[in-house]
């Protein structure tokens, strides 16, 4: 494979995880202030609105923890590993 | 002290006003947006960024020493100056980073006088690059890799260049999209805070991941230079002031704040909303981190130009200037050979006058050219003060020809 395979073979994955995070979490986000948003407008507190809505946000804060692992991790020269579905850290190549 | 020790020093020295450069340069590329939608004050934005890089760049415990071997043959694999180079105390090294790193500061320089967000590490290598070519020939230079991996400056260099802009616009407009939608009927009241703080979240991410990649370019160059000259030996760590430095250099590069830029990327290129500005760090943030994660080299700035360009695509309604979008990607066309280009005369005119009087020569051009370009600057300041001002398309802010400060 030459260089172009290679970048363009990295660029979908970017794209999918940059999809999957950059724009799924944010779009957690914003649904988690609205389900604030819905439980509190109405003519009663509905609690249901704000359990959803914290859910959305812990999901968030887990994926935002995820990064700042990542970041620190590299910076030890160590690296994420997804090979057990849930994140852990290995060294890295 | 010997011939070798003075360059060494004003190796280091440079080294360090790059970072600098690099640290102002990018400043606007996690706080611009946060900085236009009023998240933060200026000067608060600022001072998180700078903050957040300072602790990103102590972060990089492991700092590759190899960084220039995606460019240039300069270093073995494992990050020793190749022997040919180190003779004399490595005087033919020291003499190529240095006309490289001027190359680069110079570019940065001028790219920040016309308010541009262009690179730091394009500007970087291509100073390398240029000096590399003019000292040792076309072959110093590793254009395409070994064809085993991404590597050479096609891949590591061009290609994520043509490719990151396009990832990252693609995932802040599905991003500012759907959020657009999934905010519909909500009343503002509800949602401003919580994207004031999304915003600030995410545009905390990428300048911590800006302070653990970028500060390790310089970390890794200025270790290059103390092997060269026999200052240091190890190739498995780096000293510990050179971390120091390099943490607080780009850190207070970063606080100084490149107002000019942030202008740019967060006034002059669309119109940024508290929505548009979380999904378009969020994508930075998250594009940023699964490159790195998968290798793939690429450029904060690029990265970060394109979200805020795709949460203006993304919007319902909203204007994008492409006019100076466009400004900004011949820009980003002109870096790696613009650099190059002063890189190369830089190490022509070096090793002409030659030996110190030749480094000191060429250290002296750079202030004075750092000296005119921030005096050109005064002429139209842009700070913390007027950096949120209407964008006025039919008087920029920017009048110099390019060629007037080259």
């Amino acid at each position: 494979m030459n260089n172009l395979g290679f970048a363009l073979d990295g660029a979908w994955r970017v794209l999918l995880a940059g999809i999957a995070l950059g724009a799924g979490l944010p779009i957690l986000f914003t649904l988690g202030l609205r389900s604030l948003a819905w439980s509190a407008s109405g003519p009663v507190p509905r609690p249901a609105g704000r359990v959803a809505g914290y859910t959305l946000f812990a999901i968030v804060v887990l994926g935002v923890l995820l990064g700042i692992t990542f970041i620190v991790a590299t910076g030890f020269g160590k690296a994420l590993s997804f090979e057990h579905i849930y994140p852990t850290i290995v060294p890295k190549h | 002290m010997t011939e070798s020790t003075v360059i060494l020093i004003l190796v280091i020295v440079t080294a360090l006003g790059f970072d600098f450069t690099n640290g102002f340069h990018d400043t606007a590329n996690a706080m611009a947006t946060s900085i236009a939608t009023g998240a933060l004050r200026p000067k608060v934005a600022v001072a998180l960024s700078g903050a957040l890089n300072l602790v990103g760049a102590f972060l990089s415990v492991e700092v590759a020493l190899t960084v220039t071997n995606a460019v240039v043959n300069l270093q073995t694999s494992n990050g020793t100056p190749k022997e040919s180079l180190t003779a004399d105390g490595g005087v033919a090294l020291l003499l190529i980073i240095l006309a490289g790193l001027v190359g680069g500061i110079v570019w940065n320089l001028l790219t920040w006088l016309l308010g541009l967000p262009s690179s730091s590490s394009h500007a970087l290598f291509g100073g390398l690059i240029g000096a590399t070519i003019a000292g040792l020939g076309w072959s110093g230079v590793n254009w395409n890799g070994n064809g085993t991996k991404l590597d050479g400056v096609v891949g590591k260099v061009i290609l994520p260049a043509v490719l990151s802009p396009v990832v990252a616009g693609v995932v802040a407009a599905v991003g500012t999209w759907l959020i657009y939608r999934a905010v519909v009927g909500v009343a503002e009241r509800y949602t401003n805070n919580g994207f004031r703080w999304g915003q600030i979240g995410s545009a905390s991410l990428v300048s911590l991941a800006h302070g653990t990649n970028d500060a390790q370019k310089t970390m890794g160059v200025i270790t290059l230079a103390l092997l060269a000259s026999g200052h240091w030996t190890s190739t498995s760590s780096i000293p510990f002031w050179v971390k120091v430095c390099c943490a607080v250099a780009i850190a207070a590069g970063t606080y100084l704040g490149g107002w000019r830029i942030i202008r740019t990327l967060g006034k002059g290129l669309v119109e940024i909303s508290p929505p548009q500005g979380m999904a378009a760090e969020s994508a930075s943030a998250a594009v940023i981190l699964a490159s790195s994660h998968l290798g793939f080299a690429l450029s904060t700035t690029h990265v970060a130009t394109g979200s805020i360009l795709g949460s203006g695509v993304g919007r319902p309604g909203a204007q994008v200037r492409w006019r100076v979008a466009g400004r900004m990607v011949s820009a980003w066309l002109i870096t790696l050979p613009a650099a190059a280009v002063v890189g190369a005369i830089m190490w022509y005119l070096g090793d002409l006058i030659g030996g110190v009087a030749g480094a000191i020569v060429i250290f002296l051009l750079l202030l004075a050219a750092a000296g005119y370009m921030y005096l050109r600057s005064r002429r139209t300041p842009v700070s913390h003060e007027n950096v949120n001002d209407e964008w006025d398309e039919v008087a920029p802010p920017e009048k110099v020809p390019a060629g007037a400060a080259g």
